[in-house]
């Protein structure tokens, strides 16, 4: 411990990181054991830590006539295919941007961030009349085409940033020697990419697979996606609090797992490259 | 290498930003077919004059100001105190990471269920403490702070993130040199620390300013804008009017505005991005 980080009285700072700790964690964790709870217990009138733990609401959701399975097959599809595309459109964008020198760059610098940066309920609108015209309305492909329009300009600019990073010695070496551009590019410049690409793929994914309102306006019946099956539980009747906790909880530990995967290269991500 | 994706990038933003505008100078109509209607300056001239728009804007400030406010406050704070310690730092921020990988609709079905006023745990807690009793999402100004808050949970840590790579970045020798001097911790953060973290916190400041008119989707699940419109920001305003009352051409020329608001942040962004190349 340096002197220079001492500044609150320890326990205090202790105390504070508890309190900051309980603030994040208590709703996370209140979901995920609340999911194994019985309704009884659920919606009983007094919280309760101590119950004989259930998988009926899994049970239920992965089976029966309405069983999660085709949302989750949806999500997995239309935030699957949205990151591939994304991803390999991006890389090899990126690695054109960064090594480019040409006029006007900073104007198409700021297109792409304006792209990435328009606001979800903006967009909705024409997106909502075109694909009404074009017959996309309840297909993966528009589905697709919309996470599109956030996640392209979102992987053409970090991988950019990404490609920034290495030094184009090394592939000015390999063309040296006598490579190709492309195999340059493939042996040399590929392979130290990979966290760039596995970062910017698992963010990719994150923000389709948590899209809400996209889906809420673009899918149908047979497009539905698992956010929209938790929004569904929502009924006037009531709510059936056991399953909605079920889902929340399948739709919430993969992508904390992922996102904790590329903890490294995070700040990078999500500052879009202006923090390393 | 650049053209197949700029060119589907044009594709998929062009194509929808000529057709918002053009959107905007007409009557959309959906009934029996999609037909447009030229409207001229009709649905401009409402975006000025509406007292509904304007109420919704004077939320969404107050909404902005609140969450962003709050979230580089008790973010800075939280990367102060993980930077200061000594061990365990590593696993201290991963906890506190992860509400911002859970999908915004599902922080608000989880709001939902945590006021829930015959069986949430924080309602049950504010009941028995005597600090609040009533329906939390229900009544106007208790429905504001709570999704003001959920907003909070869910990206304080992105703030928190940002800032603590910046504390990286915090020359050790000066800070030592300060405490040589006798400097106390208030002259070192003050003179030291938050100079030398100035830039990030812009960032910062710039990356939740975006998400901020971005997202709706906590708002959108728990409270709909309401009580008595109290918490209907200008996203679900837009959303209204576009596909419950499918004015699509007004919904247009208010999303138009939006996206004037975002571009002015995204230009912010590629400037301060510009400095600090320069700088470096």
């Amino acid at each position: 411990m340096t002197p220079a980080k001492r500044w609150l009285p320890f326990t205090l700072k202790i105390a504070l990181l508890t309190l900051l700790l309980l603030w994040t964690l208590i709703p996370i964790l209140w979901m995920v054991l609340s999911s194994f709870k019985p309704n009884s217990i659920i919606t009983a009138s007094t919280p309760r830590l101590l119950f004989t733990p259930t998988l009926e609401h899994y049970a239920t959701l992965f089976s029966g006539g309405n069983s999660l399975w085709p949302y989750l097959t949806n999500s997995l599809l239309i935030a699957g295919t949205s990151t591939l595309i994304a991803v390999v459109l991006g890389c090899m964008a990126g690695f054109g941007l960064s090594r480019i020198r040409i006029k006007g760059k900073q104007h198409l610098a700021f297109w792409i961030i304006s792209t990435r940066m328009a606001p979800i309920a903006a967009v909705i609108v024409p997106l909502y009349l075109l694909f009404r015209y074009l017959y996309l309305l309840d297909t993966h492909v528009g589905l697709i085409v919309a996470y599109l329009s956030f996640n392209l300009p979102f992987a053409i600019w970090l991988m950019t940033a990404f490609f920034d990073d290495l030094p184009p010695d090394l592939e000015e070496a390999a063309m040296i020697d006598g490579a190709t551009k492309w195999q340059a590019f493939r042996l040399v410049v590929l392979p130290l990419m990979t966290p760039g690409l596995v970062t910017t793929a698992i963010l990719c994914f994150i923000f389709a697979w948590n899209d809400y309102a996209f889906a809420q306006t673009f899918s149908g019946p047979g497009t539905q996606t698992i956010p929209i099956a938790a929004a569904q539980l929502l009924t006037q009747t009531g709510i059936d609090w056991g399953k909605l906790l079920a889902i929340g909880t399948i739709v919430v530990c993969p992508m904390a797992i992922a996102g904790l995967l590329v903890k490294r290269w995070l700040v990078k991500g999500l500052t879009l490259g202006a923090v390393k | 290498m650049m053209s197949p994706a700029l060119f589907l990038l044009a594709l998929i933003t062009l194509v929808p930003f000529f057709s918002i505008i053009w959107m905007s100078f007409n009557n959309v109509s959906l009934m029996g077919g999609l037909t447009l209607e030229f409207s001229g300056l009709d649905n401009w001239r409402r975006v000025f004059t509406d007292p509904d728009i304007r109420a919704s804007w004077l939320i969404s400030l107050v909404y902005f100001l609140a969450t962003v406010g709050l979230e580089m406050l008790i973010g800075t704070v939280m990367a102060l105190l993980v930077y200061s310690l000594r061990r365990g730092s590593n696993i201290i921020i991963s906890l506190l990471l992860i509400p911002m990988f859970i999908a915004p609709v599902i922080v608000g079905l989880l709001g939902r269920f945590m006021l829930d006023p015959s069986h949430g745990l924080y309602a049950w807690i504010l009941n028995e403490t005597g600090l609040f009793d009533g329906n939390i999402l229900g009544s106007v100004g208790s429905a504001m702070t709570a999704v003001i808050l959920m907003d909070v949970w869910e990206w304080t840590p992105l703030v928190a993130l940002i800032v603590l790579a910046g504390l990286t970045s915090v020359p050790e020798d000066t800070l030592e040199a300060a405490e040589m001097d006798g400097a106390n911790y208030r002259q070192k953060l003050l003179y030291i620390i938050l100079p030398s973290i100035s830039n990030i916190l812009l960032v910062a400041l710039l990356i939740r300013a975006m998400d901020a008119i971005r997202f709706f989707a906590i708002i959108f699940i728990t409270t709909n804008g309401g009580p008595a419109d109290s918490t209907k920001i200008i996203p679900i305003r837009l959303y209204d009017i576009a596909f419950r009352f499918f004015d699509l051409g007004y919904a247009a020329a208010v999303g138009i505005t939006m996206l004037v608001f975002s571009i002015l942040v995204a230009n912010a962004f590629t400037k301060l991005l510009k400095r600090r190349e320069s700088a470096s």
